[in-house]
């Protein structure tokens, strides 16, 4: 109180009365009084009630609020809208053929490269790039897997690790309600795809679903909370690659970097995604990495998940989810 | 959409339920309508803003909480990240870093913490920024002290 006494008589030159009728606006800097004086003037107007004076209310209908904002959400909703005709949140099976249309005109070594992925791979399913690609990826891997499978070992043991996630949030101090409807959505994705051959829902149904934002941003965030509960739990592990990718504590990537929808992932996230649920993930890699041209390789990593005393891992010799990598972006990829 | 307004039902008894434990924040929803709420907030202790209460406007989008609620001050404040006029609020989570681990109370929260911290550099307020800027801390505490005594805090007999 002091302080602020001394300021505004330090403005006012000489005055030292700062009891309650020396309220009189402070006349501040000239620049700033033209906004000031006016509801200044109103406010010493004997209204027994200053503070109506400066409701925004009412000067300001709600139309006018925050109009910049709502602009803006507007533009980026019409962006999305854009790329949503051209390509979906996850797009049909083409043969791999196409992702070598697609660079005929490119670099010789990617030409190259794409022969090579071409022997052991099939088809590629393609996702939009708004930065959920690796999560929504994931998610329409698994569950296509699941549902030709129909290993309900593997969702027993999948929802084994969910529970423990489940967990881990709440140790962590997340309250159930902001997380628990995302999960809930994935579990019954999880159930509708194992339902014996009969009763199952169809691939149609799948993508059908993963296409609807309701349903796919949702499982979208699932993932996006696990991985966030994994990285946190295991904060001194995780912390130097934090570091080295952002430059920032464990605490603030994950506020900043995982879980908010559309920020893209990196190693660390699916070293903690795949940990955490305990499913094996192959990343192919179409990029000019590691490069002799007379003898070019496609590279992978394998993100196997490590054993630990919450997570209860199934290891088999071919991955379960595999995806192609290009430099900001992932794919589905289908072995033969 | 359902799952919105699931979402606020839960944040409105968790709400209930809290009332107690943060005094500093008062949320309370429209009787007809759960995508409008209001809080009122308490200033900060040892900041011009200390002993005000402020008033701040939630409008709710349908596909929360995949998106941020809109938040803004009712009561005028002179704060380098709250614009003067229309009470918008400058803060990251608001924005592109909202994520659905927020929540109403939470939200409530960081603008508290942004009033004790103000972020000068990503003004909205540019007089209030500047002075900041400019190293003039008694001249911006000394315009936020006016402007609370003036629009948050009941006249004194």
């Amino acid at each position: 109180m002091a302080k602020e006494a001394e300021a505004s008589a330090r403005k006012r030159k000489a005055s030292d009365d700062v009891g309650p009728e020396g309220e009189e606006p402070a006349m501040p800097e000239p620049s700033l009084l033209e906004v000031e004086t006016k509801s200044g003037e109103e406010a010493s107007n004997s209204n027994p009630n200053p503070r109506d004076n400066f409701l925004f209310e009412d000067d300001y209908g709600c139309a006018s609020l925050c109009d910049d904002n709502v602009d803006i959400m507007q533009h980026y909703s019409d962006i999305c809208a854009v790329d949503a005709v051209k390509i979906p949140y996850v797009g049909d099976k083409e043969p791999l053929s196409s992702l070598a249309i697609e660079f005929q005109s490119g670099s010789p070594i990617l030409q190259e490269k794409i022969k090579l992925l071409a022997e052991q791979y099939a088809a590629l399913r393609r996702t939009r790039g708004d930065g959920n690609c690796f999560y929504r990826s994931f998610m329409y891997s698994y569950l296509e897997h699941i549902l030709e499978t129909q290993d309900k070992a593997e969702v027993d043991r999948i929802l084994a690790n969910i529970e423990q996630c489940k967990k881990t949030l709440q140790v962590l101090g997340y309250a159930d309600f902001t997380f628990e409807d995302f999960f809930s959505i994935f579990i019954e994705q999880l159930e509708s795809v194992l339902q014996g051959s009969q009763t199952s829902i169809s691939h149609e149904e799948l993508l059908r679903r993963s296409c609807d934002q309701s349903i796919s941003d949702y499982v979208v965030m699932f993932f996006r909370f696990v991985t966030s509960g994994e990285i946190r739990r295991r904060a001194e592990f995780f912390e130097p690659f934090v570091a080295g990718l952002t430059n920032t504590s464990v605490d603030q990537f994950c506020k900043a970097s995982v879980e908010p929808m559309g920020e893209e992932s990196d190693h660390v996230h699916i070293i903690a995604l795949s940990d955490a649920l305990g499913v094996h993930i192959r990343v192919v890699y179409l990029d000019r990495s590691s490069c002799d041209p007379s003898a070019p390789t496609v590279n992978h990593h394998d993100f196997m998940p490590t054993e630990s005393s919450t997570s209860n891992v199934c290891l088999l010799p071919r991955p379960r989810v595999t995806l192609l990598y290009r430099p900001g972006h992932y794919d589905i990829l289908y072995p033969k | 959409m359902q799952a919105s307004r699931a979402r606020l039902f839960k944040e409105y008894k968790e709400v209930q339920r809290e009332k107690a434990v943060d005094p500093d924040i008062q949320l309370v929803c429209d009787d007809s309508n759960i995508y409008k709420w209001t809080a009122l907030i308490k200033g900060p202790s040892e900041t011009p803003y200390e002993g005000g209460v402020f008033q701040l406007a939630f409008s709710i989008p349908e596909q929360y909480p995949l998106l941020p609620p809109q938040v803004r001050f009712l009561t005028k404040i002179f704060h380098p990240n709250v614009h003067f006029k229309t009470g918008e609020i400058c803060l990251d989570i608001l924005k592109n870093a909202w994520s659905p681990a927020w929540t109403l109370q939470s939200v409530c929260r960081a603008i508290i913490a942004l009033m004790a911290h103000p972020e000068p550099d990503s003004p909205l307020n540019c007089d209030s920024g500047n002075l900041l800027r400019s190293g003039d801390v008694r001249g911006y505490r000394s315009m936020a002290r006016m402007y609370t005594r003036l629009a948050a805090m009941p006249k004194k007999g």
